[in-house]
Order: structure tokens, then sequence, then C-alpha cells
């Protein structure tokens, strides 16, 4: 086996390495608690403020979506973006700079669990802030909010939307921070990459069934819009059984994509890794 | 006693490439598109073989290229060019089965998790290294009693003193029982008393697990306590291979001998037995061969006039700085 780093440590311990880095890191997450709060409260913020705009906009009775719809759009995705959120691409580069990446190749485990383990332990502590707010507020505005069922099938599709989500968004987002190995300043990219485009094409400025259908082929196409807005299509129940088919093939195709191409990537950038530092 | 060897290099060779910055716009946009480098040979054509439990010096100046040497054998950075073999292994390859072998401890953030105790950071290497509870239990009372850190466990890491910090690095460095241990520096930033201690605990660390170790310093007292044997390299070249006595004849080892007297003894030359580093009134500091230390200082003090006499390990830099001149 090439470069030695195979994904799962031999044997069946790997339950037990998980279930103590995730307490490890649940430790860590309530040392910086405060920040993580913040975090959540922002994620709150810009899907509200675009609430009240579209809110605040004039539409004829035609418009796909109303008044409800708007609410109900901007007050899930709170709780999808708390899901999908990444942020290897901040950490990754960081643990390059200041030498800590040193002590994770050198350990018997693949350093990707690392990340992965902190993302699920600070968003199980966002959950637990985010969901009361998002939820008396919900009640706050049930009037207007439309009606939607949830049927055992619907919430089996949100469940794989979500995870196909939340999937995609971390392996989007670890392959750009494998550039970290050549580029300095991978933060930039990202803001361009998966900050903008995603927030115009991934259904966070509008929703994703407001658009016209010119601009539907380009999203409907590119992966943003699995990552945030396909899993609100899903619970606002418009969407049709063959768009969901095609939704989650694309986003197969996009994940199998972004793997192969973190996979090349992060070989390349062992080779070339000097290990400054020590 | 097994005999084979443990590490094995040939014609180890790394080269480091470092672009060159270019100063003013136009220049520097000429950088972007056609970037200059520099190479920089850290390593250069090394040839070593360690056998199993040998506890081996390496030394060399500043940028010699030891840390660059301890890199690749760990399996942090690949090769330029030749060959490395460690324990079988070849290191770049990263096998699991490799790295649940050897440690490498090289600074002071190594393993040491900086917002938890060490002792959670323990925990994490038991479940990494995959150690039976029996086990992690035996061990750990076993390191903690060795570099006494008791009152540490339970602190978180960031609030650790260096000193503290550094012997929990060793006990989470060791935790998995490493048949190779590579240390860079060990004793850097420590005060002299826990210099010593961290000298005492690996001195008898090896002599009851016998590990394979290799290990860097600038300090001659780690060398003399610790090592057998010493392998020193300069600009990524070996210069010297040999027992530590070998050395000592090859470079002279020194001692710094620093004496201050309540009144100069009538007679009393510095010249006599040394060489005169400076003199500030009835103080004097000079350094002598080695071998002579303990007479002299001896026949100072049965003059009945010394107030203060210390003996220092002279320079590691000086010692070897003959050897890079011959
Ligand atoms: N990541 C790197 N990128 C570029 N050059 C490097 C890198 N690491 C080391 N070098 C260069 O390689 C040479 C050897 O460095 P190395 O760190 O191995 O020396 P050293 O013997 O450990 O020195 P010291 O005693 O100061 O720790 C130096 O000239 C250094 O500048
Ligand atoms: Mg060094």
């Amino acid at each position: 086996m090439k470069n030695g780093l195979t994904f799962f440590p031999k044997g069946v311990h790997f339950f037990r390495v998980s279930m103590q880095l995730l307490k490890a890191y649940w430790q860590e997450t309530l040392a910086y608690r405060g920040m993580v709060i913040i975090w959540g409260i922002h994620s709150i913020m810009v899907p509200f403020v675009l609430m009240f705009v579209w809110l605040a906009v004039e539409r004829g009775s035609n418009s796909p979506y109303q008044d409800g719809d708007y609410i109900l759009y901007y007050l899930a995705m709170p709780l999808v973006m708390n899901f999908i959120d990444c942020w290897t691409v901040f950490t990754f580069p960081e643990e390059l700079r200041e030498g800590y990446f040193n002590r994770q190749l050198l350990k018997p485990l693949h350093p990707i669990w690392g990340h992965v383990f902190e993302h699920i332990a600070a968003k199980a502590f966002q959950l637990l802030c985010l969901v009361p707010i998002v939820f008396s507020i919900s009640w706050f505005m049930g009037d207007y909010l439309p009606d939607i069922d949830f049927s055992f099938r619907k919430i089996a599709l949100l469940f794989f939307a979500l995870l196909f989500a939340v999937v995609l968004r971390f392996v989007m987002n670890t392959t750009l921070a494998m550039t970290g190995f050549w580029i300095e300043h991978v933060e930039t990219l990202n803001l361009v990459f998966n900050q903008a485009i995603w927030a115009l094409l991934g259904g966070m400025v509008t929703p994703i069934e407001t658009l016209p259908p010119i601009f539907r082929i380009v999203t409907d196409v590119l992966p943003y819009r699995y990552t945030l807005s396909f899993p609100i299509e899903i619970l606002r129940g418009k969407i049709s059984n063959g768009e969901i088919i095609i939704g989650f093939v694309v986003m197969v195709c996009w994940l199998f994509l972004f793997s192969l191409a973190g996979r090349a990537l992060w070989r390349a950038g062992l080779r070339i890794y000097t290990a400054y530092g020590g | 006693m097994e005999t084979s060897s443990s590490i094995v290099t040939r014609n180890l060779c790394r080269t480091f490439e470092v672009r060159r910055k270019s100063e003013g716009f136009l220049a520097s946009l000429k950088g972007i598109f056609w970037p200059r480098s520099n190479f920089v040979r850290a390593v250069s054509g090394l040839d070593m073989e360690i056998q199993t439990g040998e506890l081996v010096g390496f030394l060399g100046p500043n940028g010699a290229g030891k840390t660059t040497t301890l890199k690749m054998l760990s399996g942090l950075i690949f090769p330029t060019s030749g060959s490395i073999s460690v324990l079988g292994f070849q290191p770049f390859q990263r096998d699991y089965e490799y790295l649940g072998r050897i440690s490498l401890v090289m600074g002071q953030k190594q393993n040491l998790w900086w917002d938890l105790p060490p002792i959670e950071t323990l925990a994490i290497h038991r479940e990494i290294y995959n150690i039976s509870q029996a086990e992690f239990r035996a061990r750990l009372d076993e390191l903690v009693e060795m570099l006494e850190i008791v009152d540490c466990l339970d602190i978180q890491a960031r609030k650790l003193s260096l000193g503290q910090r550094m012997r929990c690095e060793l006990a989470v460095a060791l935790l998995h029982r490493p048949q190779i241990l590579f240390l860079d520096e060990p004793t850097i930033g420590l005060d002299i008393l826990m210099q010593k201690r961290v000298r005492a605990f690996l001195l008898n660390y090896h002599e009851r697990f016998r590990p394979t170790i290799l290990l860097t310093s600038h300090y001659m007292e780690d060398v003399i306590a610790l090592v057998q044997r010493v392998i020193v390299i300069n600009r990524g070249l070996k210069i010297y291979d040999g027992t530590l006595n070998e050395l000592s004849k090859a470079a002279r080892l020194e001692k710094i001998l620093t004496v201050t007297f309540q009144s100069i003894p009538e007679g009393f030359s510095p010249l006599a037995f040394g060489k005169l580093i400076f003199q500030e009134g009835p103080r004097f500091q000079v350094k002598i061969p080695r071998e002579k230390a303990a007479e002299t200082a001896s026949n100072l003090y049965s003059t009945g006039k010394v107030l203060d006499l210390t003996l220092e390990e002279a320079p590691i830099e000086e010692v070897l700085g003959e050897l890079f001149a011959s």
C-alpha cells in the first residue's frame, strides 16, 4: 500500500478510537464554547436577514414562493448550514503552517479522522444551541408557515439528502484544503469558490426554485445546490421524484470526482511536504 | 542479545527547494510566472548503520541536517535519493505497523493536546495504539513514577511549565513502547536541573527497555552522560562516526574550570594547567583537558584559598569545531 495511509486502522478498535476522539473534541468544543456559539448565531443571522429582504419584496401571486415559503426556507437554512458547515479549509493549512500536521502524520491513524470527529463534536454542540432557537421561532411564526407532511418516506429522503450534503461539502472543502500543500492562502480561494459562488448558486441568496429555467441548468449541474438547497427543497415537498433521483445521481458523481481529486492532491502533497519546523 | 541493524541508510540525500523572493513589483510579477529557486542540500550521501538497542548521539552545528535526517528516518518527508531501512521498513511509506513501533519527539508541541490535560492525550494514544487497559495502567504508572509527573497529569497542557510539558511529552511518546526513538534536542530550553532529570530518565529508560535511540543535542553534558557512540555531521556530510572515547582523542574534550579565590595563592598561574579564557580580579576561567579536571580542582582546593569552584563541559561546538577544521 503506497504511503501506508489506510483509512481504517486494522482490527476492530476503530470504534474505541472514535469514541475517545469524540470525547476529546467534545471537551475542546466546550473549552471554546463562546466561539462556537458565536459561529452558530452567525449562521442564523444571514438567512434571517435574507428572509426579511424577500418578505419585503413585492411579487405576483403566480410566483412559486409566497411569504410562508420564504419563512420556511430561511428557517430551515440555519439547521442545514449547521450540518454542512466545514472548516478544514482553515484548519488544515494552519496545521501545515504551525507544524501540528507532523504529529498527525506519524500516528497509525489517518489524519482525516481528527477533522471528522472535530466537526461532529462541534456540530453536535452547535445544534444544541440552534434547535431551541429555530423551533421557538417556528412556533411563534407557525401561522405563516405552509403545511408540510412528515411521512416516513420524506424523513428518509431528508436524512439521506442531508447526509450526502454533509459528506459532499466536507469532501469539497477538504479537497480545496489540500491545495494548502502548495498555496499559502487557501482562504482566499475558499472565499471565492466555497463562499461567494456557493451563496449564489447554492440557494442562499435566492431559493433555487425561484430561479428562471436558464439558471437552473447551471445550478442543477454544479455541486453547490446539493449542499444547501436540495434538502430544503425536499422538506418543502414541491420537488418531483424524477428531480430527486437526478439530484442524488449528480451528488454521487461530484462526490466521486472530488474524492478522486482530493486523493490525488493528498498523495502529491505528501511527496512535496517538507515538514518545516522542529 | 540481538545485534541486528535497526537503522540503515545508504547514500541518503535530501535537497530542499527554496523559492527566491524578488524585490520590486516587476521582478515579483516575473517571479510568479518564472519562479527562481535555490537548492539547499540539507543531507548529502549519508551512510549509517545503527544496531538494535544502541543509544547514538547525532551531533553537528546548526543547519547541519540533523533534524532533516530524523524527519526522513521517521517517515515525515521523502528522501531525494538514497535508501533507508528502519526495522526493515521504508519509513516514508508510513506503514501503520512501522508507525506503531517508533516515536519522534521534536519540539515542545509534538503530541500533547494543548487544551486538554495530559491524561486525556495519553488516553487517546491508548486507543490509537491499541493498548489494553491493564497494560496501559501498568505502563502509565511506570512512566509517571520515572518521570515524576503525577501532579501534571490533570492540568491543562497549556498551563504546564516547559519542563513539565517536556516530561509529559516523553510519557506520551513512550506509552506505546516504541522500539525506535528519535529525540530531537529533548533537553533544549530546560534549566540545568531539569536537563539532569531528563537525562537521568532517558538513561534509566534505555537501561530498562533497550530501545534504539537516536538523539540530537547541542549540550555536551547530554552526549557525555547518555551516548556511547556519536555520529557527527556538518553541512549534510558525515564527518565522524565512532565511540565517544575515540572522539575525545580526535577532538580534545575539555572542561571549563571557573575558580574564585579569597586571595590569589602565591605563584598561581592559570597558564600552568590550561588555556585562560578570562580573568576578573580573583576570578579565573580556564579551559583544561578533561582527564586533568579532578586533579586540578583538588590541587586548587588544597591551597585553602578557594571561595568558589565550578567545572563544566566545554560547549559542543567548540569541541567539534576542531573536527570540522581538520
Ligand atoms: N522545510 C525546509 N525547507 C527548506 N529548507 C530547509 C527545510 N528544512 C531544513 N532546511 C534547510 O536544510 C538545512 C538543514 O536543516 P536542519 O533543520 O536539518 O538542521 P539541524 O542540523 O537540525 O540544525 P539545528 O541544530 O539548528 O536544529 C538548513 O540549511 C535548513 O535551512
Ligand atoms: Mg534541528
